[in-house]
């Protein structure tokens, strides 16, 4: 168990000015002193830099860091954790623009993290928080998946699920994780940077899910990832995450794994009724994701 | 001692009792080391569970931005016994708890060499063999690389002083180094010297010379007279002379044993010339490598040394041949003195019986061939199927092994016949129910499991390596190439069961080999006569 507990948060952003200030005001409201709240601009082109460069007068453990152009999500993770660990956090706690941590929700995350190791020798890899949608049910998007034996440790007091991925909603990530697998893939862009990324830490060992860690995400609406649900509107998010995970299975898994993927995606557009153009995009992304190999950078 | 603290950790309920605890020893150590300088450490947190990475400068520190990077834990200053005391910095990693995969089993999995894994999956035995023929060539090939030639020691002139024995008012006491205290043969005999120096009436300090988590700690003797110092993780290897001979004149140190602890050797220069009347013991085991080992790094120190304690004939002769070093070596087995007393119960395999048990006993290591044991119990079962006999069996270690004999015997379909069992299970029972102890080894001193073996009536099959041969019949031995091992171990176990005189020989020899060596002093008698002495010398009040 680590005894230095000094946290920063990583909240990336991009053109969300406004609910941006409102997780600034959830972090500052935290039961536990954040030593930095980094903030990466993926180049807003709204009043994002303004606005955070007013409220770093009030909150002098603001720190701002734009970045040039915008390189995605993953890349603005990337940045912010690569950043958070060269500052000397002992943990990086991170989440998205429009997530708004309950005022313990850091707090609890830390103390479970701690109280787990303490109690079961094991260090956790990270530890992550029950995110809500705007209606306090579960938000869809942000459902950790449990591993085989995930209630080994859970306990009715203390209800910690081993889990090996979640995403970068409320996700609490010690420095010796960072240390020993790097950082999130760049590349990536979008999608899946964040279950490669937690999969990759849980080698180690697996994290845990904290329910009594709770986050506010304020989505436009509650939906799962389903390629049943692709739109022309959203199809470019979901062939970042069919060429990710594809990437990803083949290092994990091989092509037996690319295939199992694949047919996966393909009952989930059928169910869903997806048009074949959009389809055979899909497909497109999936052969792309067999020769797309990132690199994963360590620090 | 009085110390200003300026730990300024942000620390969790739980951590200052560990964190406590870890810098009172290193305090203690380096108080010892230095006990008049001013004391200045910095604490940083690590993230090995075992080594401290201490470095230490004679000096004052100017702080740079590195000394203060995201480990860093505090700064404690110790003063020196008057205000122009010198200064000496100690910057110190406070190791992190160790993880239960960590405790449980000290090295990562083995896994075959990258370029060989394909065979090793078509065929376990052809690796083995590959990697035996290696080892064997890189043996010829490979120069004897160390002196087998003793360090002179000049005794000095009586013209100048000679060093004098202070006045203690403390009970005699004595070192014992062990190379670490992890399972092992001379581990085990590290811990029983510690218990017979206790029931001598010494206090004991004890070191290790390899950081590790030191698991067997627990297994040292729960007395006050019992201290366990852990130079193995605080103090560089160059510094451990100045810190040996401070403590031997602190604690009226008369006798420091070393048991495969290399640090320990280090210090004797120290002791030789600034405390001359400790007396060394050294003990040896094995001979191993390609120019011997431990027996060898004694055999260079041997004019530091008083007593060279061996545990097998073969370890005599290695001295003999190598120094015409004779009245200095003394045997002593290791055998406890209840052995002697023990009429031992007949060898229970019978020719011709319907069921066969085999055990194996050791640590899943390389050293124990675990592979090749795997080969050998899967023809075995082919043997057993053709001579419609019931082969069962139990396999007792842990050790990096483990999950690749667990896979290959799965994979053999052996999985049924055999079970695995922890290291702590109950051996003299499961020797009490086998027939046949395997040992398949590539390196061995003399095992003492062979010897418990005979005591419940079981038949060791084992390598010709080491002094095995003294325990185990020639008949019984297995030579050390894998396939040739795996072939006459079958051929053994078959005459065994076949041919009525050629058991009842090797019982015969068994049991009078076993006699022999227990006919023989015990590494208790020998070491407990040199304790015992020790604790009538006293230095001048």
């Amino acid at each position: 168990m680590t005894e230095l507990t000094n946290t920063t948060a990583v909240i990336v952003t991009y053109n969300r000015s406004a609910k941006l200030m409102k997780v600034l005001d959830a972090l500052e409201r935290q039961s536990v002193p954040l030593e930095m709240i980094l903030v990466v601009d993926n180049a807003s082109t709204d009043d994002t830099r303004t606005l955070v460069e007013a409220r770093a007068m009030e909150m002098p453990n603001i720190r701002y860091l734009r970045l040039p152009k915008n390189i995605g999500g993953a890349g603005g993770f990337h940045e912010g954790i690569k950043e958070a660990y060269a500052q000397g956090a002992r943990y990086i706690w991170v989440s998205d623009d429009d997530a708004y941590p309950e005022p313990d929700a850091i707090g609890k995350l830390l103390a479970a993290s701690a109280e787990f190791e303490q109690r079961h020798r094991w260090r956790p890899s990270f530890a992550c928080s029950r995110v809500e949608w705007t209606d306090g049910s579960l938000c869809e998007m942000n459902t950790p998946r449990p591993v085989w034996d995930w209630p080994r440790f859970l306990r009715p007091e203390k209800a910690w699920a081993l889990v090996d991925s979640c995403s970068f909603v409320s996700v609490l990530i010690p420095r010796w994780a960072v240390k020993e697998h790097g950082l999130p893939i760049s590349d990536y862009f979008i999608w899946f940077d964040d279950a490669e990324y937690t999969r990759r830490l849980s080698r180690s060992y697996p994290g845990i899910f904290c329910p009594e860690s709770r986050v506010i995400h304020d989505t436009p609406d509650n939906r799962g990832v389903n390629f049943g649900l692709i739109t022309h509107k959203s199809l470019w998010k979901f062939k970042y995450g069919a060429r990710n995970e594809t990437s990803f299975r083949r290092r994990e898994q091989g092509l037996a794994g690319v295939l199992i993927f694949a047919h996966g995606v393909y009952r989930q557009m059928k169910q869903g009724g997806v048009s074949w153009k959009l389809r055979w995009q899909i497909f497109g992304a999936i052969l792309r994701g067999l020769v797309f190999r990132p690199k994963i950078e360590h620090v | 001692m009085h110390v200003t603290s300026a730990l300024s950790a942000d620390a969790s309920p739980e951590a200052p009792d560990r964190l406590h605890a870890e810098i009172s020893d290193v305090i203690d150590i380096y108080r010892l080391l230095y006990p008049s300088q001013h004391l200045h450490f910095l604490f940083y947190e690590g993230d090995d569970p075992v080594w401290g990475k201490p470095r230490i400068i004679e000096g004052e520190l100017t702080l740079t931005p590195e000394h203060l990077r995201p480990e860093y834990l505090g700064r404690l200053e110790c003063p020196g016994t008057d205000e122009t005391a010198a200064v000496v910095t100690i910057l110190i990693s406070v190791p992190r708890a160790p993880l239960p995969n960590e405790i449980k089993q000290q090295d990562p999995d083995w896994v075959p060499f990258k370029g060989l894994r394909a065979l090793f999956g078509l065929c376990p035995i052809c690796y083995e063999e590959i990697r035996y023929k290696v080892e064997m060539a890189r043996k010829r090939r490979m120069k004897q690389r160390h002196s087998h030639v003793s360090l002179p020691l000049g005794k000095g002139s009586r013209l100048l002083p000679q060093p004098q024995e202070p006045a203690s008012d403390k009970r005699p006491a004595i070192l014992i180094g062990a190379h670490w205290l992890e399972i092992g043969g001379a581990e085990k005999l590290a811990l029983d010297s510690v218990k017979w120096a206790v029931e001598a009436g010494l206090r004991v300090f004890v070191v290790a010379g390899v950081a590790s988590l030191q698991r067997l700690a627990t297994k040292l003797p729960d007395s006050s007279d019992v201290t366990f110092i852990r130079l193995d993780r605080y103090l560089p290897r160059d510094r451990w002379p100045r810190y040996v001979e401070n403590l031997v004149l602190a604690e009226n140190i008369r006798l420091i044993h070393i048991h495969h602890c290399h640090a320990l050797y280090d210090t004797l220069p120290q002791i030789r010339a600034k405390a001359p009347w400790v007396k060394v013991i050294d003990s040896t085991h094995i001979i191993e490598h390609n120019d011997g080992g431990y027996p060898r790094i004694s055999l260079v120190w041997s004019n530091y040394v008083d007593i060279h304690h061996v545990i097998s004939r073969r370890l005599i002769d290695y001295h003999r041949d190598n120094a015409g070093r004779l009245s200095k070596v003394v045997l002593g087995r290791m055998l406890e003195h209840r052995n002697r007393d023990v009429s031992l119960p007949p060898i229970a395999m019978q020719t011709g019986q319907k069921t066969l048990d085999v055990c194996f006993i050791g640590r899943l290591y390389y050293q124990k061939r675990p592979i090749v044991l795997v080969e050998i119990l899967r023809a075995l079962v082919a043997w057993a199927q053709k001579a419609d006999v019931e082969l069962r069996g139990t396999i007792v270690g842990e050790g990096p092994f483990q999950s690749a004999m667990t896979r290959l015997m799965q994979h053999y379909g052996l999985g049924d016949m055999f079970t695995m069992q922890p290291a702590d299970c109950d051996i003299p029972a499961i020797l009490d129910g086998s027939d046949i102890l395997l040992l398949p080894s590539n390196n061995e001193g003399l095992a003492l499991v062979c010897y418990e073996a005979i005591e419940h009536g079981c038949i060791p099959i084992s390598t010709d390596i080491g002094a095995q041969g003294e325990i185990v019949p020639a008949d019984l031995l297995l030579p050390l190439a894998p396939r040739a091992a795996v072939r006459a171990s079958v051929d053994i176990v078959d005459r065994l069961w076949r041919d009525k005189d050629f058991l009842a020989r090797q019982k015969d020899a068994l049991h009078r080999a076993w006699s022999e060596l227990a006919a023989e002093p015990t590494a208790r008698d020998v070491l407990t006569a040199h304790y015992r002495a020790a604790t009538e010398t006293s230095p001048k009040q």
